[in-house]
């Protein structure tokens, strides 16, 4: 039976396939092209998009001539100052009676192109589909009667914001400018930030519906071409409707969509890209986002911060192994503490024992979870703060961080040790540059939990070893994902753990496969 | 991006295989297997005479293998003794490795029982140890180099690290007297000295993936002579702090040196249990090789490239570890698979290598 239904219902999807395919025949020869007659095109256009609300005609004559001329456009979408101080006033001042005798239609086209219209942009298109897309995104479509040729004018002219310096990452000492959701601005930032002629900025189209511009940016003499090949076929084989945000293209790329560790960096400065285009990665900008993507990425990439650039080497150097080490704790402090309280009490030094042991004797969970609770609380905390306008947020931390965290150890509920093993996790969570390799050190810490509270020690040794073989095997746009670590290679460590003074960096990483390895100073 | 799509290591990275094969499970026994036949404090020169022998054999294995730059020992074996005594041969040697790396994971499981996880069932331990092994052997030799890279310093600066830590303990009326009852029980003890050293034969396989094959005579060296220096320095320590008699009395003369000193003022007072945590990565070093060389030899004997072999030795691997009975079989089984590699991986190299030779000679004749 089912079966049977389902049979039918595929037939009926085919009929009704077959049907839109026999409507869309006469449709598409509809798409003719202008006939030069002002009135037939008025209306034909009209037809197709006159029903939208904010589509506005506007008809005038064209100086002392008589000729008619409309012009359509968007209302606020369209460059008003283009229409006001360039198209009306060229049209209705214009006067092409030096000729002498009265325009023909191909010196008329002339006369408007070459004399009268004075914008830079200026596309001549025929046919109704053209047009009505043309209007669509933003353009002007200029119709003058005689004419058969349309001509487009302008762009949208897109309210933006100005360029602020990116909340998500605030540095102490840097440039204090972020992209924002124009891509012509933030292609502009680059090419003022980076003043190098071998800056590419290549552009395609992504979204099968609504169609958005990607570029791909990377320095012409320095990026390895496979890499660049690579990433141009992973774009040319996005198949989706829309794309809202550089993140789906971040998704549709990666290469593995099963693996925790974000394998694309993302970021809002546009120093962090040219430094990125500098070591011969590749970026990408999705216009309406504000934030470019990196590949190929490496972990230790994701640690790094512009500003350990900006630090004279030994503050930089320093700031790194903290970053590390608290990447270390956000962990694996946690699933250490249970593995060592409720497996191997007996490694921890005698008296440090015994006062765990004191602050424990009112709790009546096991460790795993008396952990449990205060990492979910604090996670919750997390999220609510996130979502909430600023000054709320900070109260919710106050109240959820010390009042529920003290109350929680009042009641019993949670020992003082457990609160501070929490609290110590969040905060070094914090210092991690990227806001998506937190989200995944938080998401592999519950994990190393759990085998902790199953194995113990060994457990939190297993999970090491599963930590270690999954990023081993992880591998972003050909490159492995735990470089510079290991393979190892004495050139790439000294931009590892250690910076060293700006001076001794001669070498591009050459992890990338550079084209050009030697950093010209 | 060419480089990585076909699977190659580095020098360093070769290094790193035969080093961390070398160690395992054998470290932490190593002062009583060495002493045992010996019965005086001269295992350490033992250790020293045999380490010098692996690393002449290692160097023979090394100009064996440059002869076929681009085939592993299954592959080469066929051209020097024809398909069939090559295939068996072969099978011979995935054998060995099928039961070496159940030995380590039953010795791992075994050492985790009695110190970590007391009453834990044995299966339970192993089954997610085999797993991980799985998962990343299905990476592929690069794979497995960079894990090699990790986890050997990691495992190496703390066990040096806590070997220090006792280093008060430590009398060299302990090592005396030097050679006091002569040469010849040192003699006696080099061959199991030497048992301790199996591993080095790893270079066989790894030869292949290597990416520079023009200076490569440090690989062998290198590669024995860091495993060398590190058993030479554990002999000395362990008998040097806690004598003949305690070695050969304890089941793990190691940890048991490592219990015997407490230091207070630190995060731990007591090391041996952590020692033992850290080394399990090296067991699972020596695990994952043992299997990735396994199912590589079984992938060309078939001329097939599939996971299917990874995923039928697990279980394979699994049932062989669970035959010992009790850590005393475990430790006949250990002695049995070394007695095994002696006879495989010390004799056979020459052998193949004369025969090369006598093949080449006849091709120069004709």
């Amino acid at each position: 039976m089912k079966w049977r239904k389902l049979n039918k219902s595929q037939m009926k999807i085919e009929e009704s396939a077959k049907k839109a395919k026999q409507d869309k025949q006469p449709f598409q020869e509809s798409i003719n092209e202008m006939t030069g007659n002002l009135t037939a095109d008025l209306n034909l256009i009209r037809k197709e998009i006159g029903h939208n609300s904010d589509v506005t005609f506007r008809e005038f004559q064209m100086g002392t001539t008589g000729i008619r001329i409309a012009i359509i456009f968007i209302d606020g979408f369209a460059d008003a100052d283009v229409i006001n101080n360039h198209i009306l006033v060229d049209f209705m001042s214009a006067s092409p009676k030096e000729t002498g005798h009265p325009l023909k239609n191909s010196s008329l086209k002339e006369y408007i192109k070459n004399q009268a219209l004075s914008v830079s942009g200026l596309n001549e298109i025929r046919t109704l589909k053209d047009i009505t897309s043309g209007v669509m995104f933003g353009s002007i479509a200029i119709l003058v009667d005689g004419l058969e040729d349309v001509f487009l004018v302008g762009g949208a002219k897109v309210k933006t914001r100005n360029i602020d310096e990116p909340p998500t990452e605030s540095l102490v000492r840097g440039p204090r400018v972020g992209f924002i959701e124009n891509l012509k601005d933030n292609t502009a930032l680059l090419r003022r930030h980076g003043k190098d002629q071998n800056l590419s900025i290549i552009s395609s189209q992504v979204g099968e519906r609504s169609k958005k511009e990607l570029v791909i940016i990377y320095m012409k003499d320095i990026v390895d071409p496979h890499l660049l090949e690579e990433v141009k076929q992973r774009i040319s084989k996005i198949k989706i409707d829309d794309v809202h945000d550089s993140s789906y293209i971040e998704q549709l790329i990666e290469d593995n969509f099963l693996s925790p560790f974000p394998q694309v960096q993302s970021t809002e400065r546009p120093d962090r890209v040219m430094g990125a285009l500098m070591e011969g990665r590749v970026a990408l900008l999705l216009d309406g986002s504000p934030f470019a993507l990196i590949v190929p990425v490496t972990f230790h990439m994701l640690l790094q911060s512009p500003e350990d650039y900006y630090e004279r080497w030994m503050a930089a150097t320093l700031i790194r192994i903290l970053r590390y080490f608290s990447a270390f704790i956000s962990l694996f402090v946690p699933s250490l503490y249970i593995a060592f309280i409720s497996f191997h009490p007996g490694l921890i030094p005698t008296k440090l024992i015994f006062s765990i042991a004191a602050t424990r004797e009112g709790v009546p969970f096991p460790p795993l979870i008396e952990a449990l609770i205060m990492e979910v609380s604090i996670e919750v905390l997390r999220e609510a703060g996130l979502r909430l306008p600023k000054p709320i947020g900070q109260s919710i931390g106050i109240v959820g961080g010390l009042v529920i965290g003290e109350a929680a150890v009042q009641a019993g509920i949670v020992s003082p040790i457990m609160v501070i093993v929490v609290a110590v996790t969040a905060i070094s969570s914090f210092t991690l540059p990227q806001y998506n390799v937190g989200v995944a050190l938080r998401i592999l810490r519950f994990a190393s939990m759990l085998f902790a509270s199953v194995f113990g020690l060994y457990g939190v040794v297993l999970f090491f070893l599963l930590l270690c073989s999954h990023l081993v095997r992880l591998k972003s746009f050909g490159i492995p994902y735990v470089s510079p670590a290991v393979s190892f290679r004495l050139s790439d460590w000294k931009d590892f753990m250690i910076r060293v003074p700006l001076f001794l960096m001669k070498r591009r990483p050459k992890l990338l496969h550079p084209k050009d390895s030697v950093r010209k100073r | 991006m060419t480089s990585s799509s076909l699977d190659r290591i580095t020098s360093y990275q070769a290094v790193m295989f035969i080093t961390n094969f070398i160690f395992g499970a054998g470290i932490l026994t190593l002062p009583r297997t060495t002493t045992e036949k010996i019965k005086t404090p001269d295992s350490w020169i033992a250790i020293i005479v045999s380490g010098l022998i692996i690393t002449l054999v290692a160097v023979i294995i090394l100009k064996l293998c440059q002869r076929y730059p681009d085939e592993t020992f299954y592959q080469f074996n066929q051209k020097l003794l024809g398909k069939w005594i090559g295939s068996l041969l072969s099978l011979t040697v995935i054998c060995y490795y099928i039961a070496l790396s159940a030995y380590e994971v039953r010795t791992m499981a075994e050492t985790t029982r009695l110190f970590l996880l007391q009453g834990t069932p044995t299966w339970a331990i192993m089954m997610p140890f085999l797993w991980i092994g799985l998962y990343l052997v299905q990476g592929g030799v690069n794979a497995i180099a960079r894990l090699l890279e990790i986890i050997f310093p990691i495992s190496v600066l703390f066990f040096l690290l806590v070997m220090f830590l006792g280093i008060e303990l430590f009398e060299v009326d302990n090592l005396r007297p030097v050679l006091g009852s002569g040469v010849k029980p040192v003699l006696k003890g080099v061959t199991s000295s030497s048992l301790s050293f199996a591993g080095f034969e790893i270079l066989l396989f790894i030869y292949m993936f290597m990416k520079e094959k023009n200076k490569v005579t440090k690989v062998p060296l290198l590669g024995v002579g860091i495993p060398f220096i590190f058993y030479t320095m554990t002999v000395v320590i362990v008998i040097g702090s806690i004598s003949v008699d305690v070695v050969l009395s304890q089941t793990w003369p190691v940890l048991t040196f490592i219990r015997s000193f407490e230091i207070t003022g630190l995060l731990f007072e007591r090391f041996d249990s952590l020692i033992l945590v850290i080394w399990i990565m090296q067991i699972f070093a020596t695990y994952v090789i043992a299997l990735f060389i396994a199912t590589l030899g079984l992938n060309q004997i078939f001329s097939k490239s599939t996971h299917a072999f990874i995923y039928s030795l697990i279980p394979l691997i699994y049932l062989v570890s669970m035959i010992p009975k009790n850590i005393n079989e475990v430790f006949k089984m250990a002695d049995m698979i070394s007695n095994f590699s002696l006879y495989l991986f010390f004799i056979m190299p020459l052998v193949l290598f004369i025969i090369s030779k006598v093949k080449e000679r006849k091709y120069e004749k004709m």
